[in-house]
């Protein structure tokens, strides 16, 4: 490990270090526009330029293209480089428009900072500043060139480092100019990202445009929502009201960028029909009346119709601290164990990824990033956990080589491998590969037979890699299929490789509901006990069945059997919406520390951003502060589920203690790998919570059927996530809904053409619970004999009867205009 | 100041369906390619005169890339454009050589005779007027070239003839001329031997039976039959070849880096001939292609490589013909392609143009060019010996260095070493341009003074003046005064006295010259051909620009100079790339010679020359 002296402090960096680095690792900030640690070097702004004094490198050279060496002595404040950076800054200001007033980034801008620290404040320039038109580049980013100071790193980003090409450099010399071909949204869904990076007010965040300074917010570390990944954020908020997210660095999972649903979806936390009161029958109540009735009516029930008639909900989507502490309710009122899955196939496939995932398998998405080979079986990184796209991304930067076994019509921004198999034949081609060769002859559910030939050879490359990792997702794969990528996994380790394994889990707290769902097969899945009027009293816990539940019929006349329906929630779901009885909670933004587990088992800890309460812009039109003090929090009511359910507790007719306090403790009594977390607070990249190895005899679903038969003149029609559109929180963001693409039913042009369809045409597809009307797309990059059809919040795709069904060719029909 | 965007100044014409036609037809034939783009809008746009914004969104879906790459590419080279264009595009060149055999008044003239200004077109739709900024043709400045033909020698009675010719009809296809400019048999040859324009002026460019009757590809033949790769760049290491493209870096050495690397591995032959004032490449590869293309195929034998690519600037149109036609010739007859002479070695040579960038000619630039991107710099290490085009190893040789290479071989390293001096050996071909009676090139072993080459070769200083200054190597080299005439030409001895070898190229000035204001031209050179990627050369260069500007219009302060001397420090240590690092190069050396007349357009608002108008 090289060391080096910089500004007389000694200090040791890995070999290949950049000079810059290893001086902000002693707390020294060399100026800097084009280097940032995510991107790397560039060589093009010399604003980082050093004296290096003694060593292998003589003179003023720029810190962030020497690598650190042995012997190198280097000065950051040596007058000759002072001057130097002084020269520099004084260009890059002399096109700048001195709008810092009315420009967004003011207060927070690299380029204000460093025009400062540079000591430039006299202009000597005195000729015309070049002007630019800007452009219309989405709902997203604000483009303003005339303060452009050329850093790249917008388009570094863009092109480099996400891999998109719709937003580029143009013209040359002291032209250029850095923007898309036209106006236009940009076409990346990580473009936020050059928000983040530009060093001053070229690119901004369009919906938080002229809200406040960065000193006028309140900001705190947060966490993302909108996947498993679990990607760290930095949230800002003003006047009760979050405006902005910014990616936050976290060495494990998202380095330091985020993509747009992240930076987004955070507006369900200022919807304007946010429950904000408690409500019993629809009408808004005191907060005491509410819990004093609540209890009577659910102990009612208990007593009368016993426990197992009150039955529990928690939600994947609920915070590790929410979940216990409904389980921990649960059994002291000695109730039925709560559910946290509405559809039982999830539960199961989660708790299938869990139970096999151990600490030595285990990859971090940061770790992908180094892997030479990885294979992504049943998952579409971009729609269902965008960040792992740009971690592919990376892997493939550095030589890695990425094969998707997918039927979707998949998208990622590098060259990479898709075999578009059939559904039926993703298992078998997990089989296959883990026996080895010849094992292709496991693959009978349909897929084209060229493919086969390819599986063989996936599975020879597959073994010589030294670093492959298998991803697997949960979205469209058979209850059992994370268990036979978890065998190849094995299999791979055998063999000697490195191999990992890397899971996706539908929801940012799956792994949590995982982990505190019941072992084995568990409950009798709700709907039947719903059904059977087994359950009487349901309570929801910032849960919707009404948006992942498929069949909306069954689930609609299920509900209406119960005698009570208590909601706990920040959403205005529909579930809110017909429940009797309503309690309003936070979100993750406001007034509470809250945990979440992501899909690798890292649990991180998101402190609150504000105190939460009614934002000032809908109780004043002028969005100004009170002109009144007031003695509380208007909108103030809502609270954590955790403390609504002690307080029912304590209001029950035999009053129950839920100690708020031992939470973890708790948990680690009731399983071991609890016991691991120290202090969220010292750790943060979070603390995994997987075994060291998995105990025997944990849970495995039953093996699925050898290949599921699709009858002939069917297709199998797949419910996927999109990017925009499909995902709960999201949706109900104001700032992501005009970026939603219209959803469209994709079809392999194979099936288009024996079906008479072509893109663009309307078709009704006719299914068990009606007719549901969609534009068509025909995609070749797919798996013939599968429609594919988003979860999208405007199409009523819930007339499915399940998750995975058969539609007959004679339920396809064209609609003529 | 003009506003800048990305696209939104361009003009929505329609396009017929004929033209997006022929347009397919020429995306179909580069489709497979690697880095078509390049060739495939230069050829749209000979084809359909401009790139219109249809035309290149066309491109953007066939190549399956974004609008924003086409166009991106597109604006960074000069001579793409993508609003129509008159039936003539007279392109005016205003480089320091032109500039000093008075460009100006040339400029006015064409303005004149067509009663347009700068960036305009006739009302009759024939002609459109440019500023270039270097053409490549200064043994005949001042020049201008309408579409593919250059005119040099331009007064104000020959633009009438011209333009008069043009308009009746009377239009010279480049194709058919021999030169394009002026007849090498015509210059004075040196006594010594020539080893490079030996053939140059005395075969037939187009016959490959002349190249061979005087012993042509025997050499390559020789080499890749009894020669291991090894011991060729061994040969080459023993001759002491300097690359001639203006760094000197020596050749054998560069090529022992990329000898053992794995392949694909390519050979590069840069023929970005920007530099104003160098001309030589462009004869050598008009008269005699042949010899480029053995010097590539012995350098493809060496370091390991089987395929090589010629980037040659945009403007030299003939010389893009003359290698297309030499290497379908060789081609025929075996001397490129699979399996030369029966041997294992196989070896093919692709032509690809610039077009209109000075930047380009840095090879990491060229490379991006070649893979159809904008041309910027890339950083090193890696160098291109290592990681060079689609980041294989990769030689990039001047096309001097790669003619120089057959001869090495045919006669062998110590023979050529002998020649010139032991800092830079062998021949050199140079160039004596600006104020001497007979402005051209000639061959002579490296060593001779700069008096010797004006008095000998150039025919002396042109009648009635005398010498001021030199400006050695290139427009980024250093100003050298009458005390540097018995300086011997080399790159040690020259770098002395504050000049440069460069690229051979000896741009001579008599008293007329106004130093001031010839340092001005030299800004304006480089802030036209600055890629932008880097901020001390981006804002840099146009900043000294608007200083010399100023005080060439008298507007200037004492407190100037001082500004650009730092700003020239600065400029130097700071910049990303060559271009940078010596764009204030000239105004250093001038501001150390000439520092008096900087003062008199300062203080006294006088100018000796009488060239800058003051006050």
């Amino acid at each position: 490990m090289p060391k080096l002296i910089i500004d007389q402090r000694s200090i040791e960096v890995p070999a290949g270090t950049k000079v810059i680095a290893a001086a902000e690792k002693l707390g020294i900030m060399i100026p800097r526009f084009c280097y940032h640690p995510g991107l790397g070097s560039f060589g093009a702004c010399r604003m980082c330029a050093v004296k290096f004094l003694e060593g292998p490198v003589k003179g003023i050279e720029m810190s962030c293209m020497e690598d650190a060496r042995d012997g190198m002595v280097v000065s950051t404040t040596d007058p000759e480089a002072m001057e130097f950076r002084q020269y520099v800054i004084e260009w890059l200001m002399m096109h700048h428009p001195l709008d810092c007033p009315v420009c967004d980034e003011g207060g927070h801008c690299l380029l204000q900072d460093e025009t400062v620290s540079g000591g430039h404040g006299r202009r000597r320039y005195l000729g015309h500043k070049r002007t630019y038109h800007d452009q219309y580049l989405g709902v997203f980013v604000q483009h303003e060139m005339n303060r452009c100071i050329h850093c790249w790193r917008c388009r570094n980003f863009y092109q480099g480092f996400a891999g998109y090409r719709d937003y580029g450099a143009m013209q040359i010399g002291n032209r250029m100019y850095f923007g898309r071909y036209e106006d236009g949204p940009l076409e990346s869904p990580f473009a936020g990202n050059i928000i983040d990076l530009c060093p001053t007010g070229v690119l901004t965040d369009k919906p938080c445009r002229f809200v406040g300074r960065r000193w006028d917010f309140e900001r705190a570390p947060s966490l993302c929502l909108h996947c498993s990944l679990g990607c760290n954020t930095t949230g800002s908020a003003r006047y009760r009201q979050m405006w902005r997210q910014e990616g936050r660095f976290n060495e494990m999972v998202n380095g330091y960028f985020i993509c747009d649903r992240g930076r987004y979806g955070f507006a369900y936390e200022s919807h304007p029909e946010r429950p904000r009161r408690a409500r019993v029958a629809g009408l808004e109540v005191a907060w005491a009346e509410a819990i004093q009735t609540a209890a009577e009516k659910l102990s009612q029930i208990a007593a009368t119709a016993g426990p197992a008639a009150v039955a529990c909900l928690g939600s994947a989507r609920s915070s590790l601290e929410t979940q216990a502490t409904l389980q921990r309710f649960c059994r002291a009122l000695g109730w039925s164990e709560p559910r946290y899955f509405s559809v039982p196939s999830q539960e199961r496939q989660v708790k299938a990824a869990i139970a096999r995932l151990e600490a030595p398998l285990a990859v971090s998405l940061r770790e992908i990033e180094t892997a030479d080979f990885v294979l992504v079986v049943g998952a579409d990184p971009v729609n269902e956990a965008p960040m792992l796209a740009l971690a592919l991304r990376q892997a493939w930067l550095k030589g890695g080589a990425v094969a998707v076994l997918d039927p979707r019509p998949v998208f990622l921004p590098f060259e990479f491998e898709h075999l578009p198999l059939a559904p039926g034949d993703l298992e078998a081609a997990l089989e296959a590969l883990t026996a080895g060769a010849g094992g292709t002859d496991l693959l009978a559910g349909g897929s084209p037979w060229p493919l086969l030939p390819k599986i063989a050879a996936l599975g020879r490359r597959l073994t010589q890699t030294q670093r492959p990792v298998i991803v697997c997702g949960t979205g469209i794969v058979r209850e059992s299929t994370p268990g036979l990528a978890a065998d190849l996994v094995l299999r791979l380790r055998e063999a000697g490789l490195n191999a990992g394994l890397f899971y996706l889990l539908p929801g940012a707290n799956a792994f949590g509901a995982g982990l505190l769902s019941p072992a084995g097969e568990g409950l009798t899945p709700l709907m039947e006990d719903l059904e059977t009027g087994a359950v009487k009293a349901l309570m929801v816990v910032e849960n919707d069945p009404f948006w992942d539940y498929p069949d909306r019929g069954r689930l609609v006349r299920a509900l209406d059997k119960l005698e009570l329906l208590v909601a706990l929630d920040y959403l205005p779901s529909p579930t809110v919406q017909r429940a009797d009885i309503v309690f309003p909670t936070l979100t993750l933004f406001e007034r509470n520390h809250s945990s979440f587990v992501n899909q690798e088992g890292r649990l991180q800890l998101a402190p609150p951003v504000h105190l939460g309460g009614m934002p000032m812009a809908q109780i004043s039109p002028e969005k100004h502060p009170p002109r009144t003090f007031l003695s509380h929090i208007p909108g103030g009511e809502p609270r954590t589920p955790g403390e609504i359910l002690a307080e029912l507790a304590a209001a029950m007719p035999a009053p129950v203690t839920l100690p708020g306090d031992d939470l973890w403790d708790w948990l680690s009594r009731k399983n071991p790998v609890f016991a691991n977390i120290v202090s969220l607070f010292e750790s943060p990249p979070g603390a995994r919570l997987i075994p060291e190895a998995v105990p025997a005899g944990t849970f495995s679903p039953a093996a699925a059927p050898a290949a599921a038969e699709r009858p002939p003149d069917y297709l199998e029609l797949l419910l996927v996530d999109l990017i925009f559109g499909t995902e709960e929180l999201a949706s109900y963001s104001k700032h992501i809904q005009p970026a939603e693409e219209p959803p469209r039913l994709r079809m392999h042009p194979a099936d288009a053409a024996k079906l008479r369809l072509s893109s663009g045409d309307r078709v009704a597809l006719r299914l068990l619970g009606g007719t549901l009307e969609v534009d068509l797309q025909v995609a070749e990059n797919m798996a013939p004999g599968v429609l594919v059809l988003p979860r999208h919040r405007q199409l009523n795709w819930r007339l499915a009867p399940d998750y995975r069904v058969m539609v007959a060719y004679g339920d396809i029909v064209k609609v003529e205009a | 100041m003009s506003t800048h965007s990305g696209c939104t100044c361009q003009t929505a014409a329609p396009i017929s369906p004929e033209i997006m036609t022929k347009v397919d037809a020429i995306i179909n034939r580069h489709k497979d390619q690697a880095g078509a783009l390049m060739p495939v809008l230069q050829e749209v746009q000979e084809a359909v005169g401009y790139l219109p914004p249809a035309v290149q969104e066309r491109i953007a879906t066939a190549l399956n890339i974004q609008g924003s790459e086409v166009f991106g590419v597109m604006s960074f080279y000069s001579m793409y454009t993508w609003k129509p264009k008159g039936k003539y595009v007279i392109r005016l060149c205003e480089s320091p050589p032109c500039h000093v055999a008075n460009a100006e008044n040339m400029l006015h003239a064409v303005q004149q005779e067509l009663g347009i200004g700068e960036g305009e077109t006739t009302a009759d739709g024939l002609f459109t007027l440019e500023l270039t900024a270097c053409l490549g043709v200064c043994e005949v400045a001042p020049a201008m070239q309408i579409n593919e033909v250059v005119i040099g020698n331009l007064t104000a009675a020959k633009i009438k003839q011209t333009l008069a010719d043009y308009r009746a009809g009377k239009v010279p296809d480049y194709k058919q001329l021999p030169y394009s400019t002026k007849d090498f048999r015509k210059y004075q040859q040196s006594p010594a031997d020539l080893i490079l324009l030996d053939n140059v002026g005395v075969i037939d460019p187009t016959k490959l039976e002349d190249y061979l009757a005087k012993g042509g590809y025997a050499t390559l033949k020789k080499v890749i039959t009894t020669m291991t790769p090894e011991a060729v760049v061994e040969e080459v290491k023993t001759s002491g070849l300097r690359g001639r493209g203006g760094a000197g870096f020596p050749t054998g050495l560069k090529w022992s880096f990329t000898r053992p690397l794995p392949t694909p591995k390519y050979v590069i032959c840069n023929a970005d001939e920007g530099e104003p004032g160098t001309i030589k490449d462009r004869y050598l590869m008009e008269g005699d292609p042949h010899k480029v293309l053995e010097g590539m195929a012995i350098a493809g034998f060496a370091v390991g490589a089987s395929k090589g690519f010629i980037y040659v600037r945009g403007e030299y149109y003939l010389s893009k013909l003359r290698l297309n036609q030499a290497i379908e010739q060789a081609r025929a007859k075996g001397y490129l392609g699979e399996k030369l002479s029966g041997t294992d070695f196989s070896f093919d040579i692709e032509v690809r143009s610039g077009f209109g960038c000075y930047i380009c000619g840095e090879e990491t630039a060229l490379i991006e060019s070649i893979e159809g991107k904008r041309g910027y710099p890339r950083m090193k290490p890696p160098f291109p010996g290592v990681a060079g085009l689609w980041h294989q190893p990769t030689i990039v040789n001047n096309v001097e260095s790669l003619a120089s290479v057959p001869a090495i071989l045919e006669k062998g390293g110590t023979w050529y070493k002998a020649l010139g001096t032991p800092d830079t050996t062998g021949t050199k071909i140079y160039q004596i341009i600006g104020h001497v009676k007979t402005p051209q090139i000639v061959e002579v072993p490296a060593g001779l003074t700069l008096r010797e080459l004006i008095d000998t070769y150039g025919g002396g200083l042109r009648p009635g003046s005398k010498f001021k200054m030199c400006q050695t190597g290139g427009a980024s080299a250093g100003l050298v005064t009458a005390a540097a005439l018995d300086t011997p030409i080399d790159y040690g001895s020259m770098s002395k006295v504050g000049g440069a070898l460069g690229s051979g190229t000896m741009l001579v000035m008599d008293e007329s010259v106004c130093a001031v204001d010839f340092i001005r031209s030299v800004a304006q050179f480089f802030r036209h051909e600055s890629c932008g990627q880097c901020t001390p050369c981006r804002e840099g260069t146009p900043r000294l620009l608007e200083t010399m500007t100023r005080i060439c219009q008298g507007r200037g302060k004492m407190e100037d100079l001082d500004f650009m001397e730092r700003l020239a420090g600065v400029l130097t240590d700071a910049s990303f790339c060559p271009l940078g690092q010596t764009a204030a190069q000239p105004m250093m050396s001038a501001l150390k010679n000439f520092r008096r007349e900087f003062e008199e357009h300062i203080q006294e608002k006088k100018c000796r020359a009488g060239v800058c108008k003051l006050g």
